[in-house]
Formats: structure tokens, C-alpha cells, sequence
């Protein structure tokens, strides 16, 4: 994985660190991950887990919640000792049956809570993963752009069609 | 003819089997397996269907249903919905608003000049159905090409990362009730408890989000011909992604574990009289499922209202019974059950054979006494 080139601002914070995080391809963090590891221990604070999560969503006609359907969902949650006895925690929930995804965000959800060493690449890699997000959001609002009803050039023309 | 035990028939579903493996690998060296992005990108509309009629999000694993089952939706959707079945529920998201949706498509019909503006988005709505001879014969450079052409002119305007919704103007104006949003009221949950009516509205909105598109077509298009009086008017049709947020582990601050394409439609129906006197305001049906399907988001949109209003003054057409359209909208309920017809039946219809049989010698019995009478 190569550095980016053209810094751009990253929101701080959880919600931001695990959206652009989601947004790499899971091999290629685990690759930049698994050296940093070497020596740490890493103990589980909870099994991890590969199952379903369930979506509730709150409809718009009556405000009444309803069960729309299931996602997968993964998760890890995890406790780190470097060898210079720095202790962090982790924890991450990723929509995947990849459990290996869900523990490498899990660390990486502990070094950046508690800057532990190496602290500088997973921020590297949030802002990585926080411009393809953006991208795809740019991607996004080009198609509502590309599209949008100009509806004064049928009302100068007297072309309004309603039902 | 009596009835006979199958013997030997494991090698009969073996050699089936073999030889559906086979017909999915027909073209030989002239072919390549379908690999699970192409399915994902290029048959979009069908992939969501799978995962909203399977009732699981699952992208992948929708793809490699369609693959399997060589494009058989009700099969592919009975896979998904079976995987599902294996796995356990870890999490349940807080009641999320689809107003956070990160859209690619908002249209109304009640409205030219919505809050935010309409966008088309990608739609066939306007698009004669006149087949692309072009694409018969289609190289894979052209096909790069237009994507990279798109990709290329992508307009670079700021619109919002979110949209205001036309009910919520509605409501401002009046023109629709108030709601309260109820507290700590838990939602049916169709996949542990079984539909016993009367059911509660998110039972009949969970179980239609996860139904079979074509079967909610046809009972909303007995409402939309005749058997009913619903006559809506979409007051918005929208698409995107919604952002999927579950508590941090640690922290509980809100996290997206990842993003959910959903199609989802409010109609606007004919105005109801206030029993008790107050104002009246239109009345509501709302529509959601997984992927871009559109005629399912409008479908169940006004089934729901039909339901509603059945549900209330009593049924007075099929729409509007919650337990015809309930139980007879699930692809893979109503699939398996028109199936199981292929199945022996040697015993039973003996049975009928026999009775028939048996009507007939009285009948004439009976006419050869009439005769010599």
C-alpha cells in the first residue's frame, strides 16, 4: 500500500477511523498490520464472533420501528501488551463474515485509542481508506448532479405536464 | 397399478444433480464461470432482489447464489434465506432513520419543486424498451470505455449528504397528522415468531420487505385496478445507501459497521375523515426493502395503506386482509409449497384412483338397476 501523496483532512475520531478502515480491502490492511504485531501481546476480551445483525429501521408514515432484515456481522474485541507495557484496548463490528477483518480492526482500534507504537501508519491508512470513501461519495452526489429535473425550462415553455 | 416403493431412485437424483452441475458449465472451453463481481455490477437489479427476498444482506454470497442456482431468483433467495437460518443473531441496531441515507435516486410524484430537488438518478423510466442490438456483440474495450468515460465528465457540483423528506414538508403544512414516535416499542420479529393475527403493523411491513416482488404486485395491482380505493401518489420514491450504525463495544459511540443499498417509498392516499371531529389529513403507506427495486418499494407502500385501512374498518377486498396478503406474499413459502407438487404423491392419488373408481362401478351399478327396473 502506497502513502498518499495528497493529504487530506480526516473527521478524528471512532465513527471515522472504522468507516475509512472498512473502506480498504481487508488483505491489504492486514498485510500493513500483521508486522506491527510482532511481539505484542494480544488476548481476546471476548470470543470472537461471525454471525447476523439485525436492521431496524423507523418508517417514515407512521414513525413505527420494523425489522428490515439481516446483515453478517463479525466481531472482535481484544486487549494489547507491547513489549515496553503499553496496554490498550480494541474492539470492532464489521458488516463481513470475516472474522480476520474484524480483529485487525480491532487492533487497530487499540493503537489509535492509545497511539501506540505505529500509531502514525493506521492513521495513514484511515486517511487512505477516508478518501476512497469520499470518492464514492463524490461518485454518488455526481449521479444526483448528472441528473437532477431542471423544471423552469418546462414551465418557460409551457410544458408542464402534471397528472 | 398399486402403489410401489421408489428403488434405486438415489442414483436417478444423483445423475440430476450431475447433470444440472453440468448444464451450468455447458459452454466448455467456450466459457468462463461467472466470477461474483460481475454478478454484483451487471445484474444488480436481480442481486438485490435475491438479498431482499432472502431477507439477508449479503452481497457476495447473493452473487454466489445467483451463480448456483443459474439465475433462479426463488431459488437463490431460498439458499440465502437458509444460510441465514445457520447463523446467530449477534446484534440488533438501534432504530435507525433513513434520512441519513447517502442517496443516488429522489423522485416524487406529488411535487415538481421538492425540497432539494428531484434527480433521476439511474432509471428506466423514461428509456423506450427497445432492445440494444448493439450490445449482442459487445467488446470488452467499449464497455471499459464507457465507464471510463463517465467517470470522466462526473460532474463536480456540491449537493447534500443528505435530504430532507417531502412528508416532512407535508407535515409542516399540515396536510398530514402529526406523529409521536412510540417508545421502547419492540418490533414483530417474523424470523422467531410466527405470524398469528391479528398481527401488529411491523409484523406486515417486516414480512412484505422480505416478500416475493412479483406476489406484491399482483395483490397491490388488484388494489391499484379496482378491488380497492387507495390511489397513490408517490410523495417520494428514494434510493442509496444507509449507513448501518451499531454501538462501539467499548465506547457505545454510534459506529457504521458498513452501508446497506435500499429502495424506499412513501405514497400519499385519499384524505380520511377525523372520527372525533378533528382536521383531516391524507393518509400514509410506506415501503422499504434491500437493493434498488423500485415496483417492490411502491407495491408494498400501498398494500401497506390497504392493510392499514383493513386492519381498522375491516377488509373489503383481498389487499386488505392482512392474513390473505400476508400469508400468500413469501417467495420461498409459496415456492416450496407449488414444488412439493412434483414430489410423490403415489399414495395419495392411488387413493383418489380408488374412489373414483369406485363412483363409477356404483354409478353404473346404479343404472344397470335403473335399467332392468
Amino acid at each position: 500500500m502506497t502513502k498518499n501523496p495528497h493529504p487530506i483532512t480526516v473527521p478524528d475520531g471512532r465513527p471515522t477511523w472504522h468507516r475509512a478502515l472498512n473502506a480498504l480491502e481487508p488483505a491489504e490492511l492486514s498485510a500493513e498490520i500483521e508486522p506491527l504485531t510482532n511481539g505484542w501481546q494480544i488476548t481476546l476480551r471476548a470470543l470472537p464472533q461471525s454471525g447476523l445483525a439485525m436492521l431496524k429501521i423507523r418508517e417514515s408514515a407512521c414513525a413505527e420501528p420494523f425489522y428490515l432484515g439481516e446483515t453478517p456481522l463479525s466481531t472482535a474485541w481484544l486487549t494489547i501488551r507491547t513489549p515496553d507495557g503499553l496496554e490498550a484496548e480494541g474492539a470492532a463490528q464489521v458488516m463481513t463474515d470475516n472474522l480476520e477483518q474484524a480483529r485487525t480492526m480491532a487492533i487497530c482500534d487499540a493503537i489509535l485509542s492509545a497511539r501506540l507504537p505505529g500509531h502514525e501508519l493506521v492513521s495513514t491508512l484511515v486517511g487512505q481508506g477516508w478518501q476512497r470513501c469520499q470518492a464514492a461519495d463524490q461518485k454518488r452526489k455526481a449521479m444526483l448532479t448528472a441528473t437532477r429535473v431542471d423544471f423552469s425550462l418546462l414551465d418557460d415553455v409551457g410544458e408542464s405536464h402534471e397528472d | 397399478m398399486s402403489y410401489v416403493a421408489i428403488k434405486g431412485g438415489g442414483r436417478a437424483i444423483q445423475g440430476a444433480e450431475e447433470l444440472l452441475e453440468y448444464l451450468r458449465c455447458e459452454q466448455g472451453e467456450g466459457g468462463l464461470p461467472l466470477d461474483l463481481a460481475t454478478i454484483k455490477s451487471q445484474l444488480r437489479f436481480l442481486h438485490g432482489r435475491v438479498m431482499a427476498e432472502g431477507g439477508l444482506y449479503h452481497p457476495d454470497l447473493a452473487a454466489l447464489a445467483i451463480k448456483q442456482f443459474m439465475g433462479d431468483s426463488l431459488e437463490a433467495s431460498f439458499a440465502l434465506r437458509a444460510y441465514r437460518s445457520t447463523k446467530p443473531r449477534l446484534a440488533e441496531t438501534p432504530c435507525l432513520d433513513t434520512g441519513s441515507m447517502r442517496l443516488v435516486r429522489r423522485i416524487s410524484s406529488a411535487f415538481k419543486d421538492i425540497p432539494g430537488g428531484q434527480m433521476l438518478g439511474a432509471s428506466t423510466d423514461f428509456s423506450l424498451r427497445l432492445l440494444r442490438m448493439e450490445l449482442l456483440d459487445e467488446s470488452p474495450e467499449r464497455f471499459q470505455e464507457v465507464a471510463a468515460a463517465w467517470l470522466k465528465n462526473m460532474p463536480a457540483d456540491q449537493v447534500p449528504d443528505t435530504f430532507p423528506k417531502v412528508l416532512d414538508h407535508l407535515r409542516q403544512e399540515g396536510l398530514l397528522p402529526q406523529v409521536d414516535i412510540p417508545e421502547g416499542k419492540a418490533p414483530f420479529d417474523i424470523t422467531r415468531e410466527p405470524l398469528i393475527f391479528p398481527v401488529p403493523r411491523s409484523a406486515a411491513l417486516a414480512t412484505m420487505s422480505r416478500a416475493e416482488t412479483g406476489s406484491l404486485l399482483a395483490l397491490a395491482y388488484s388494489n391499484m385496478r379496482g378491488y380497492g380505493d387507495i390511489h397513490p401518489t408517490v410523495a417520494e420514491m428514494r434510493v442509496g445507501y444507509l449507513p448501518m450504525l451499531l454501538p462501539h463495544p467499548i465506547s457505545g459511540e454510534a459506529m457504521e459497521v458498513g452501508e446497506v443499498l435500499i429502495t424506499e417509498c412513501e405514497v400519499v392516499a385519499m384524505y380520511e375523515e377525523n372520527d372525533s371531529g378533528g382536521t383531516p389529513h391524507f393518509t400514509l403507506g410506506y415501503g422499504a426493502c434491500f437493493g434498488h427495486n423500485e415496483v417492490k418499494a411502491l407495491a408494498m407502500a400501498v398494500l401497506d395503506r390497504s392493510l392499514q385501512k383493513g386492519m381498522k374498518g375491516g377488509p373489503a377486498n383481498p389487499s386488505e386482509d392482512p392474513e390473505f396478503v400476508l400469508l400468500h406474499v413469501d417467495g420461498i413459502d409459496s415456492m416450496g409449497f407449488c414444488t412439493h407438487y412434483k414430489m410423490p404423491h403415489y399414495v395419495t392419488f392411488q387413493s383418489d384412483m380408488d374412489r373414483l373408481r369406485t363412483t363409477q362401478q356404483n354409478l353404473a351399478d346404479h343404472k344397470g338397476q335403473e335399467v332392468t327396473a
